[in-house]
């Protein structure tokens, strides 16, 4: 077999190669970078990105996008704020985001699913209703410190071996999804979905259901993720969330989860949120202006997309003169 | 008849987002005393000015197949490359220009990736919609750039005298005029048109249609740039988060407008009417006393409306259709037994 | 192979209409275990409708399905796989980015327990995969593969599924001799482990060489069954035609003029090689040879549609600028195409708006396109087509496939071109729209008009050509003149079995 063919097995070489030159280039030009404050800092900062890249593994697979994760987000964690302070428990508030993050995913999914429309306008739709919505509920209010459940807050400040619990989190979600992606059927139709939609339903895959269900995953944990934004920014704002669905797109694209569906990993998801978030560190380290960070992604996202159509491509069959394979 | 057989749906459509403009303009001056008033009129169609002229441009890209996101980046990019060129000494003038230049330079990378890397539009342009931003702030840094000609700025607030048209309005008028004439009546639009119904069959008829999109993305590009000389006018302000936002709002109106998303459809009335009508929605809502999250909540919801109901009326149709043939089969089918 | 025991599939009598048009009108097919059956019949004889209903696409208007002497049921795709009936078509629809080994399985991937197990799966597809004899990687994805190897995993699906009939729709059309033997002999083990095998295919050397039994079909009914040991190939020939075949197609005088058309070193990578031939005003170049052997490549290269590596066309005289389709329609060449639902017509827009599409330059007016004109100049080119349709603005999806074929025609000779590039031009269309096409493009090329006409079917390549150009697999194996051509010579360059000159 070919290195290119082997190669392009392992998607996620290009996203970890890119981690290992970002880390060690910038690491070489100012060695400050290797310290295990950054380190930290990358871990803390990027559970956010890195916990709704995962979710939005499931829908990009199939070849759809979920644009409203980040009114989402920071819908429940504000929710999560106001409700802990009105006297509800962990465990409750909790269940609260897992449920309203859930029902937007069920409405998506069930747009999508059921009557066929196409997942850009619906979830972009879903991100404008469900930020109105938001900011008229939580209008002028903020959670503050003495808000967020006491648990969050502990989540957010400690560390377990050095890395913070939030990333642990994401580690964990990432090894659960992770399995489920590759050993559930369930989760293997995803990819066929994406693969080749048309030829999904034919071959028995309830592909209505599927999707429904997709969406209705990455609801739930974009909804449980506004407990660890909670955590990490010990406050919440209407402004929470703005554009983070970006981020999180682009974490998958770089991640290798590509845009046409049916390949990626959740691991290349997280991989490519670190990415991501090691760039945002590196840009303030190699001193350049931390304004450049957003135009750095944008370039990214492009180069992985370019990098993605060459390599499928290549691999595409033409012959007519003699058999090949 | 010759005309294009665009199915009944599209034909009601743009004559029931009239009806709708119309609607809205009678209950917005039900609602409120202030509705109908000069100043107010003046200030909608100053608000819908932009997204007026990005539409007119979206309207063609989305026909043709395509899409773009990155609009609202390029209309800061403008915004940017002006308010720092002005800041550097540049005469406001060629500032402008150059700010236009720079519209069409980022239209220009949009299309060349979608046309001769064959990148798919949406992802390219969900990624430059970041890039074209990130300029904006390398640009600006976090100081935007608030002095401007007191000439400009007046003609980006002013009316033309004697009327409520913001002088906009005529730049608004001549595109829209003129895209409505290319689209409908000449060979250029009929190619947009069939490049979004077929885009095999159109290069199989002798369009070039990678030319065609290429020039697409362009004018989209060129008219984000306009849109954004308009922005930093009306704002009097460069600003490195400009007009964030803006192209939900675009997409929105264009498809509320009767464009359908697949391509292949649509007419640039719709999408004017569609356009005024979010104007005037956003108006009555304000001046009913609702709050600005009320419009996010009433776009999203139009925006879900313009792609649930041809969705619908296509199922009512199909399944009438299978009923009848149904029927007819089963009819044969006992004559020729009974024969 | 066993007539003594009962047949695991039979249809008897099926009936079914679409609009207005009986796709079957009569058909019967008896499928026993253990051989390989084929299906015989010209485009639109029924042998795809019949097929689709095996397949739970559609469902009989009249008549009945049987398998195993029970009711078959259908109208559900999925519930004909499960019943174990399986169609590999023409163009398989794998999953690219899934391996082999989980595509055979998809939709019902190998567990144990509740999760799935990835080494069980690939070791079962191995399995099937070397007892069909074929050598490929489990682990690979589908991504990349040819037709033939995708065909093979289709196949290799459906044993997985137990399937006990399974239909081959077409399968060598884009196969090279190599991997049509391959498929042969994976197609007898399958006879050989008691599957019922379907061949759908009207190249008769193939039946010939690797059926038992055939079952021929032609305007929707079934004509005719026997042992492929006792048929005689004309005679067969006959039954699907169902008249003699020298009647068919009118031949042309030939006046030829200055040559309009040069191909020359036309070389595009794993499509075509060294392509070489000139055209002349009034002349019918002919393009013979087996369906995947490069022929409407070449032509879309020319027209500009696809592009090449290597080479030059030249149009009188003057070199044409390649991979600009737009170029090709100014200097004068059309190219009637070979998918005419996908590439000749816009399904939707009226039989006016399709043939003008290829016009709005000269409908054009001060920038405006005149309507009248439009309407006018479709009007014109209907009479003369004697295109049938109840009005100029109705939707072409409509009309029959002939009617169809016809505003594609339109579309083009409204160009008034110099050279029209016809890729099968009568392919699904019913008799009589097929002789009068040819009669068109005779009186065309008489008016000085230079054709190039790719087709498969042979008599219709020896009746109208006045020259012929044989491919094989992506290149030119021979030209004959009109007085040497024969059919044995075409198939015999086409098929490789002996190089003439």
């Amino acid at each position: 077999m070919s290195i290119l063919r082997r190669a392009t097995r392992f998607r996620e070489l290009p996203v970890l190669l890119g981690l290992v030159v970002v880390y060690l280039g910038t690491g070489f030009l100012n060695p400050i970078f290797f310290s295990v404050s950054i380190l930290n800092d990358i871990f803390f900062g990027v559970a956010i990105v890195a916990t709704l890249a995962i979710a939005q593994t499931f829908v990009i697979v199939m070849r759809h996008i979920d644009l409203s994760v980040g009114s989402v987000v920071g819908l429940t964690s504000f929710l999560i704020g106001d409700l802990s302070s009105r006297g509800f428990s962990l465990l409750a508030v909790l269940f609260a985001a897992l449920l309203v993050g859930a029902t937007v995913g069920a409405v998506n999914g069930f747009l999508v699913g059921y009557l066929g429309l196409p997942s850009l306008v619906v979830t972009l739709a879903t991100l404008y209703i469900v930020r109105g919505i938001f900011n008229e509920v939580g209008k002028g209010q903020t959670i503050v410190e003495s808000m967020v459940p006491k648990e969050l807050n502990w989540l957010g400040l400690n560390r377990l071996f050095g890395i913070s619990y939030l990333f642990v989190i994401v580690v964990v979600l990432m090894l659960i999804a992770g399995v489920l992606m590759q050993r559930t059927r369930a989760a293997r139709d995803l990819y066929a979905i994406g693969s080749n939609p048309s030829a999904a339903g034919l071959v028995g895959i309830p592909v209505k259901l599927r999707v429904l269900a997709a969406f209705t995953a990455t609801g739930a944990i974009s909804g449980l993720a506004g407990a660890v934004m909670l955590a990490r920014f010990n406050s919440s704002s209407t402004q929470s969330g703005l554009g983070l669905e970006l981020l999180v797109v682009a974490a998958c694209v770089v991640g290798g989860v590509s845009i046409a569906g049916g390949t990626g990993s959740v691991f290349g998801a997280v991989t490519g949120a670190v990415l991501l978030q090691t760039i945002l560190m590196a840009i303030g380290a190699l001193g350049i202006p931390q304004f450049w960070q957003l135009a750095v992604n944008g370039s990214l996202i492009i180069a992985a997309i370019g990098l993605d159509r060459y390599l499928s491509t290549r691999l595409r069959s033409t012959n007519i003169m003699g058999a090949s394979s | 008849m010759t005309k294009l057989t665009i199915p009944k749906v599209v034909f009601s459509w743009d004559k029931g987002v009239v009806l709708f403009l119309v609607l809205s303009i009678f209950i917005g001056s039900y609602a409120s005393e202030y509705f109908a008033t000069a100043s107010n009129l003046s200030f909608v169609i100053a608000s819908i000015a932009e997204i007026a002229i990005i539409a007119i441009a979206m309207a063609y890209l989305i026909i043709s197949g395509e899409i773009d996101l990155s609009v609202a980046s390029i209309m800061a990019l403008t915004s940017a490359s002006i308010g720092y060129a002005f800041q550097e000494g540049v005469p406001f003038e060629i500032a402008v220009v150059l700010g236009l230049l720079v519209g069409l330079l980022a239209g220009l990378f949009n299309g060349v990736l979608v046309t001769i890397f064959g990148l798919p539009s949406l992802a390219v342009t969900i990624a430059t919609l970041a890039l074209f931003r990130g300029l904006c702030w390398v640009i600006l840094e976090n100081k935007p750039v608030n002095q401007l000609p007191r000439e400009w700025i007046d003609l980006g607030n002013k009316n033309i005298p004697g009327t409520f048209f913001p002088w906009a309005t005529i730049l608004v008028v001549l595109f829209a005029g003129i895209a409505w004439f290319v689209l409908h009546h000449t060979k250029l639009g009929r190619w947009v048109f069939a490049i979004g119904t077929n885009p095999v069959a159109s290069r199989f008829s002798g369009i070039p249609v990678n030319r065609v999109k290429l020039g697409l993305f362009v004018f989209t590009g060129f008219m984000s740039a306009v849109a954004g000389v308009i922005y930093t006018l009306r704002f009097a302000s460069a600003s490195p988060d400009g007009g964030a936002g803006y192209e939900l709002s675009v997409i929105a109106a264009v498809l509320f407008g009767g464009v359908a998303i697949a391509g292949g459809v649509g007419t640039m009335w719709g999408v004017l009417a569609a356009v005024l009508s979010l104007g005037v929605i956003k108006s009555g809502l304000q001046l009913a006393g609702f709050s600005a999250n009320a419009l996010l909540v009433v776009s999203g919801g139009l925006l879900l409306i313009s792609v649930i109901l041809p969705r619908v009326t296509e199922f009512v149709r199909i399944q009438r259709s299978k009923a009848s043939t149904i029927k007819r089969t089963q009819q044969k089918e006992k004559e020729r037994v009974q024969k | 192979m066993n007539q003594v025991n009962p047949p695991v599939l039979s249809v008897l009598a099926g009936r079914k209409a679409f609009g207005g048009v009986q796709a079957l009108d009569g058909a019967d097919l008896n499928l026993f275990p253990g051989e390989i059956h084929a299906l015989l019949g010209e485009n639109g004889a029924g042998k795809s409708t019949l097929l689709k209903t095996l397949a739970g696409v559609h469902k009989l208007d009249a008549g009945s399905v049987t398998l195993n002497g029970k009711s078959f049921q259908q109208g559900s795709t999925r519930s004909a796989q499960e019943q174990g009936v399986a169609v590999i078509y023409q163009e398989p629809s794998l999953f690219p980015d899934l391996t082999l080994a989980e595509n055979v399985f998809v939709g019902r991937q190998l567990q144990s327990g509740k999760f799935v197990d990835w080494k069980k799966m690939r070791r079962e597809a191995a399995t099937l995969f070397s007892q069909l004899g074929v050598d490929l990687d489990v682990s690979r994805t589908a991504r990349g593969l040819s037709i033939a190897d995708q065909q093979i995993v289709e196949i290799i699906k459906a044993l997985s599924i137990n399937a006990q009939v399974i239909i081959m729709d077409e399968p060598t059309a884009a196969l090279s001799s190599k991997e049509v033997d391959r498929l042969f002999s994976v197609a007898r083990r399958l006879r050989d482990q008691n599957c019922a095998v379907v061949f759908v295919s009207h190249r008769l050397d193939e039946v010939f060489a690797l059926c038992d039994r055939m079952t021929v079909m032609r305007d929707g009914r079934t004509v005719g069954t026997e042992l492929v040991s006792d048929a005689v190939q004309s005679q067969v020939i006959k039954m699907m035609v169902g008249r003699e075949v020298s009647e068919l197609f009118p031949k042309t005088e030939a006046d030829l003029g200055e040559i309009v058309l040069e191909v020359k070193n036309l070389c595009s990578e794993g499509q075509f090689q060294d392509i070489n031939f000139t055209v002349r005003e009034g002349e019918i170049l002919g393009l013979a040879g087996l369906v995947g052997s490069g022929r409407s490549e070449i032509v879309r290269a020319i027209f500009g549609v696809d592009t090449y590596d290597q080479g030059s066309v030249i149009v009188n005289g003057t070199p044409l600028r390649k991979a600009d389709s737009a170029r090709a329609m100014a200097a004068g060449i059309g190219l009637v195409p070979e998918d005419r639902r996908l590439e000749g017509l816009f399904m939707p827009y009226s039989i006016a708006a399709n043939t003008s599409i290829t016009l709005l330059e000269r409908l054009v007016r001060k920038l405006v396109i005149r309507k009248k004109d439009e309407q006018k100049v479709a009007e014109n080119w209907a009479k003369t087509l004697q295109l049938k349709f109840s009005s100029l603005g109705d939707a072409v999806e409509r009309l029959s496939g002939g009617n169809q074929q016809k505003v594609v025609l339109a579309k083009w000779l409204a160009t008034q071109p110099k050279i029209l590039i016809v890729d099968e031009p009568t392919r699904g269309i019913d008799v009589g729209t097929k002789s009068e096409v040819h009669r068109l493009l005779s009186k065309m090329a008489q008016e000085g008009l230079a054709i190039i006409m790719v087709s498969s079917e042979l008599p219709e390549v020896l009746g109208m050509a006045d020259r012929i150009v044989v491919m094989r697999e992506g290149r030119q194996v021979g030209t004959l003149s009109r007085d040497e051509a024969t059919p044995e010579k075409v198939i015999s360059l086409a098929t490789g079995a002996a190089a003439l000159r």
